[in-house]
């Protein structure tokens, strides 16, 4: 197949895996909303199948430009979508309860790629020169999964911040001071419309599972992000002399990585953990989504590579 | 000397001690090296930080700073004089991380004290084992000695850290009977010796930084080909020397470049530009030669050359009308727009009069009509492929004495000398309006070089290494405690009872310690581990 052909090919499956995901995702919702098991498992094989196309997507982009296929924001934004898609399934593999979160996993990862298809698509080419170095493989691989995990991580914290809302409302009130068969009435009614209120919510993991859960996946991404840091601070060192240099795009991800080492720290003090902490979460999804977005469109810097 | 152990019982007709300095010192330090102080200083510290990314910078672009200085001539003061234009270097940030890295300090100081004491005593007795929410139980025929031993055997090779504790410890028993005795256990000290090795590691990296700022220096330099560059001061067009970094460090070197070239893909994109450069020691003998090119750099005398950029040289001689030569053949240096690679540059002839300015274009590959894209009447083909000097003159008063850039004319006391410009290919000459007459001599390349010399690099390496090492231990160590005990329960069995405390991954350590209770069982039947 010529450049021009593999190209196209990668285009088309790009879309095939966002539909894909789409389904796969409206799928797994109802699966949540009805309780019927096969359409999880049918979420489950579109899924793979999303997954599959996802990854010939990458590949024949990478056999068309004769590169690693995530020099700019387009294939950076298919990449995400494989990271996270792939991350979550071999999660679910390890605990198939987290199915009920495949919706929220997949959202993220069809906005992305269909933002970066719609936005940022450019035709295939090669790299310019002072992309032209093996630490592409290695910084930008980093940076495209810590980014996926950490936001990944906010996306937890913020079921966190919804569960934990709904959990806080629907605790029955205090018992009453005064024993009596009127007050114990009031109860029975309370415990009866707290029941009627049970809905899809209350089918997602606990609040403390939740926090538990987005405190994994950050404790997860933070490494691979402080090494993708490194690791650009590395590339730096040989192609512009200067490890560090506050360019926009390192002192954006400087930031991101400050806000998710506040959230960890955060998790360990009193009067910080649970909802001030998950909040840090979402200031960190914050930056890491303006880093991506403006500060390579808006901000002028060494790394604006996205047009 | 007595010491006091008891409080003094309080008077009455004294009213409480009112809290002095010493006590308002103490808890302010206590609340200075608090995780929440250091939380709220690493928030504080990335909103400072996007103040540096939303204004521009002057170590990063200073044209971007006097730009805004002319956009906005009312705002742009003030924001200097709070720093906004040079965030990273302002006073406010430097207060900003050494107050976070001062509270890191004093935070490490108890911390290593307690990881000291932890690590030389022996780990505690578990007490009453009820009160543990993690527990297991079995009876075996084996005796309670043989458990124990077991027990030492299985939680040794589980890497935990024993200590025996013999019986009669006097506290309450989960169980009935009298404890023998009871082996605790503890392990996962590396988790916080990692997190403490993580924060060390910070230090660290932020000395080197600090000692390759101090003392290393960074310049940009032109080198034309076929020219030699000898590495002082003065040969810098850019030199941005470290506090403690004396001109007189400069390593004694020259460069030549000996070739320069530049390619494009067939969209007309860049594909790699390449100076091929010789290194040579103060008598000019030859130390080294390499390609340079971006992401290749070379070292020589421990400091680092990078490409950082090229351009074109026109090499012009202006005569008069008689022949009389105005401006002996000159290398005229330009200014390449990366876009479109079409080059500007400028003359200025002071020795006629009235005074002559050429102002300069120069096309790569100049295109006309069919070979451009539709609606433009010429374009230029990014290849050195048929270059073309277009030389626009104008005449009057240059104001040489002012300063001005060397890549334009002041064209405010200038007026055009005739009304078409002249199109030269190298080698050509033309004659302007007034007779004089304009050589393109030659056409050469620039090359735009960085060097950069920062000793702290070996340093910062290090911290960064040593912080990943620190951070992934830090993050996924668990901190264990687990306690045996072996009571005899009637005849010829003894129950064990296993009790446990996790300080992290509460979730996996309830099958840890069911799986521990199984190997001791097992190991006191004589049946193999079970293995995981």
């Amino acid at each position: 197949m010529s450049s021009a052909s593999l190209a196209t090919t990668s285009d088309t499956l790009a879309w095939l895996a966002v539909v894909s995901y789409v389904v796969a995702g409206a799928l797994f919702g109802l699966e949540f909303a009805y309780r019927l098991r096969w359409l999880g498992v049918a979420g489950l094989a579109v899924t793979v199948a999303g997954l599959a196309a996802n990854l010939g997507a990458a590949t024949t982009r990478g056999l068309a430009v004769h590169r690693v296929p995530w020099g700019n924001m387009y294939e950076f934004s298919i990449i995400v979508g494989i990271i996270t898609v792939a991350g979550f399934l071999l999660w679910l593999s390890r605990r198939p309860e987290i199915r009920s979160l495949g919706v929220f996993v997949l959202l993220p990862a069809v906005l992305a790629m269909a933002l970066g298809g719609l936005v940022f698509r450019v035709p295939a080419g090669p790299l310019v020169p002072a992309l032209n170095s093996r630490w592409i493989v290695i910084h930008v691989a980093a940076a495209i999964t810590g980014s996926s995990v950490l936001c990944l991580a906010a996306v937890f914290s913020i079921l966190y911040l919804v569960k934990e809302r709904i959990e806080r409302r629907q605790r029955p009130p205090a018992p009453p001071l005064v024993a009596g068969a009127a007050r114990t009435a009031d109860r029975v009614e309370v415990e009866q419309a707290v029941a009627r209120q049970g809905g899809i919510w209350d089918r997602m993991p606990s609040a403390d599972t939740l926090d538990h859960l987005a405190y994994r996946t950050a404790a997860f991404g933070f490494p691979i992000w402080t090494f993708a840091i490194i690791a650009g601070a590395i590339w730096a060192q040989s192609a512009w002399g200067r490890y560090w240099g506050w360019d926009p795009k390192e002192t954006w991800s400087f930031i991101s990585w400050t806000v998710f080492a506040a959230y960890l720290h955060a998790r360990a003090t009193a009067g910080w953990r649970g909802r001030r902490a998950a909040w840090l979460a979402i200031v960190g999804l914050a930056t890491l989504l303006f880093n991506f977005y403006a500060v390579n469109t808006v901000i002028v810097g060494l790394h604006s590579y996205g047009q | 000397m007595a010491v006091e152990l008891r409080p003094p019982a309080a008077r009455p007709d004294r009213p409480p001690r009112r809290p002095g300095l010493g006590d308002t010192l103490r808890l302010a330090w206590r609340e200075y090296r608090s995780m929440r102080t250091a939380l709220i200083l690493l928030v504080v510290l990335a909103a400072a930080s996007i103040l540096g990314s939303l204004f521009p910078q002057e170590g990063i672009s200073p044209q971007r700073v006097d730009q805004y200085f002319g956009d906005h001539p009312a705002l742009a003061p003030v924001l200097d004089r709070l720093g906004l234009f040079d965030v990273f270097g302002s006073a406010w940030y430097m207060a900003i991380y050494l107050a976070l890295l001062g509270a890191l300090v004093a935070c490490l100081v108890p911390r290593t004290r307690a990881l000291v004491r932890v690590l030389r005593s022996r780990p505690p007795r578990g007490g009453d084992l009820a009160r543990y929410r993690t527990r297991a139980a079995f009876d075996t025929p084996a005796s309670p000695d043989q458990v124990m031993a077991t027990a030492l055997r299985v939680l040794r090779r589980s890497r935990y850290r024993l200590a025996e504790h013999p019986e009669g410890s006097g506290e309450p028993q989960w169980g009935a009977q009298v404890g023998r005795g009871e082996l605790a256990g503890e392990k996962g000290y590396l988790r916080e010796a990692a997190s403490m090795l993580f924060h060390v590691a910070l230090l660290v990296l932020l000395v080197g930084l600090a000692y390759g700022k101090a003392y290393g220096y960074r310049g940009q330099a032109a080198i034309v080909e076929g020219e030699t560059w000898a590495n002082a001061r003065v040969g810098y067009d850019s030199f941005s020397p470290g506090r403690f970094f004396g001109p007189e460090r400069l390593a004694p070197f020259q460069l030549r470049l000996d070739d320069f070239t530049n390619s494009f893909y067939a969209n007309n994109t860049p594909r790699a530009f390449v100076s091929h450069l010789t290194a040579l020691d103060l008598d000019g003998r030859p130390l080294q030669s390499q390609r340079v090119a971006p992401n290749r750099p070379m070292t020589v005398d421990g400091v680092r050359v990078f490409q950082s950029d090229y351009g074109y040289v026109p090499v012009v001689r202006v005569q008069d009308r008689n022949g009389k030569e105005l401006l002996a053949p000159q290398e005229v240096l330009t200014l390449r727009d990366p876009a479109s690679e079409v080059s500007n540059g400028a003359v200025k002839v002071t020795r006629s009069t009235p005074q002559v300015g050429l102002q300069m274009v120069l096309f790569t590959g100049l295109r006309t009509g069919p070979d451009c894209p539709p609606g433009m009447d010429f374009c230029n083909d990014p290849r050195l492929s048929r270059p073309v000097l277009v030389v626009l003159a104008y005449q009057g008063d240059l104001q040489a004495d002012r300063a001005q850039s060397v890549f334009s004319l002041d064209h405010s006391r200038l007026r055009p000398l005739g009304d078409r410009p002249l199109l030269l290919p190298p080698g050509r000459s033309g004659r302007l309006a007034n007779g004089m007459v304009v050589s393109f001599t030659d056409l050469k390349q620039y090359s735009v070089l960085t060097l950069a010399r920062d000793p702290g690099v070996p340093v910062v390496a290090v911290g960064a290494a040593l912080l990943l090492c620190g951070l992934i231990p830090s993050l996924y160590v668990t901190r264990r405690r687990v306690w045996v005990r072996a009571v005899p329960a009637g005849p010829g069995t003894t129950r064990v009872e296993l009790a446990g405390l996790a300080l992290q991954g509460k979730a996996a350590f309830e099958g840890e310690l069911a799986r521990l209770a199984q190997n001791i069982e097992r190991g006191t039947l004589g049946v193999p581990d079970r293995p995981g």
